[in-house]
């Protein structure tokens, strides 16, 4: 029976949700440096029990660590997130105006995004970028299924409202 | 429209005629470019190999699990310190001396592992070590004792007064207050006195009467008189003698108006109060009374 003690155990649960934890904090705050001694704190914890929780809890536990670490203690910041332009690059004669546009939906969006509240900004970040499920979202967020399906429409709605100036 | 139609449009679970719907309305094209620019939206860097080395770095190796020990440990560590007291009163116990003691008017015989015998008179102890009686055979005496010695290793007793060694003999060592006597009735003794050493040869005596070697006779028969119920004094000073009387018979003895340093030579009886009072008084000319425990001896001339 493997056992979250054993080194090789622990690595590989470390390695599957390190980035997990560091973007679901980081998206919760925007602060990168909290992000980091977040999954460091979860993953501490995570060793000091290693005997009493199972590698198949050990992902909710370091989520509900995690999202314990700073409830309510510190204040959200922006989040600022980078966005890749390979849509760019692919089309080398876009027009000056195309690109111009481009530019300022992008400032759009990130705004958009910083305008949301906190638990729906992380939900739809968590399915853009880390391609979460809903059900795997709900189940760090100890939520509904139906709860983060809700806070996703109202991020896209939000979102399109914002961007579009409505 | 669904409830949270939004949601289930990216999830891919709307179904077709949803679709057709949603794919006409007026807004869809805004949400289809959020869906685009957002697929390409990028969280900050973040290497995991680095942050778990920084872990086991700084948490890990550093600060050591705790592992609760399980309770059968604790009953181990419980046991192991019982086991550790009972050894060692076991071998505290072991290395005490047996050791016999006689109260006043009281005889004891003492068997030693060698099978030597000691004879214990009233009022006197023996200690000895039996678990190492065999490396080393050593009696401390207080009191009087009469000693017969199997052959073996040189056997001592050892008395405030002296030191006794012999190999294998019978004598007697009388070791009270101020007097030290030792009386050989077999064998060769030897007694070490203020470090100096006497032999003793067969039926001599050694006397030390308050830190002076006095003259003795030699002894009567082969075992000392009080084996047999008999204490025998041969120039002997009369308080020795009373000393002698109130152990055998548990009795206090005073006196007045005699000379206790005088030299009595005679013997009492150890069994008979009355004889033993007249034994004494008829040689030493002194009259006595008797009151309960207590013994007066006085001069005859004394008005009473």
């Amino acid at each position: 029976m493997s056992n979250v003690c054993e080194d090789h155990v622990f690595s590989k649960v470390f390695k599957t949700h390190s980035k997990t934890v560091f973007n679901y904090i980081f998206y919760k705050f925007g602060n990168e440096e909290k992000a980091h001694d977040a999954v460091q704190e979860a993953f501490v914890k995570l060793w000091q029990n290693c005997a009493k929780v199972s590698p198949e809890k050990a992902k909710s536990y370091v989520y509900t660590i995690a999202n314990n670490l700073y409830l309510n203690v510190i204040k959200a910041e922006k989040v600022r997130l980078k966005h890749a332009d390979s849509l760019v690059k692919d089309r080398t004669n876009e027009s000056p105006e195309f690109l111009m546009e481009e530019k300022e939906y992008k400032e759009k969006l990130d705004n958009a995004l910083n305008a949301l509240p906190e638990n729906q900004r992380t939900t739809f970040l968590l399915n853009r970028i880390d391609g979460k499920k809903y059900a795997e979202i709900a189940e760090m967020e100890g939520v509904s299924i139906k709860a983060i399906e809700k806070r996703m429409h109202l991020a896209l709605k939000s979102l399109r409202e914002h961007i579009d100036g409505i | 429209m669904q409830e949270n139609y939004l949601a289930k449009w990216l999830s891919g679970e709307l179904s077709e005629e949803e679709l057709r719907e949603f794919e006409n309305s007026r807004e869809f094209a805004s949400y289809q470019k959020l869906k685009d620019a957002s697929s390409k939206l990028k969280a900050p860097d973040f290497d995991t190999e680095k942050a778990l080395q920084r872990l086991k770095k700084e948490h890990i190796d550093n600060a050591p699990k705790v592992i609760s020990l399980n309770p059968f440990k604790k009953f181990l560590r419980v046991a192991a310190v019982i086991a550790i007291l009972l050894a060692g009163s076991y071998f505290y116990v072991n290395t005490l001396n047996e050791k016999v003691t006689t109260e006043y008017a009281e005889r004891s015989e003492v068997i030693l592992p060698d099978n030597s015998e000691i004879f214990l008179n009233a009022d006197s102890q023996v200690s000895f070590n039996k678990k190492n009686w065999d490396n080393k055979r050593n009696v401390d005496l207080k009191g009087e004792a009469f000693f017969k010695v199997a052959k073996g290793k040189k056997f001592t007793v050892s008395t405030k007064h002296g030191t006794v060694a012999v190999l294998g003999t019978q004598f007697n060592v009388e070791n009270r207050k101020g007097f030290f006597e030792v009386t050989c009735y077999e064998g060769l003794v030897s007694v070490t006195y203020n470090n100096k050493e006497t032999k003793l040869p067969a039926g001599t005596s050694f006397l030390i009467i308050n830190g002076k070697i006095v003259d003795v006779g030699r002894p009567n028969g082969t075992l000392p008189s009080w084996m047999n119920n008999e204490s025998s004094f041969e120039s002997i000073p009369l308080k020795y003698v009373f000393a002698e009387l109130e152990r055998q018979f548990n009795i206090k003895v005073s006196s007045k108006n005699i000379d206790e340093n005088l030299l009595f030579t005679g013997s009492f009886n150890n069994t008979d109060l009355n004889m033993a009072l007249k034994s004494i008084s008829t040689p030493s000319k002194t009259r006595y009374k008797i009151e309960g425990d207590n013994v007066l001896f006085y001069a005859g001339n004394t008005q009473q």
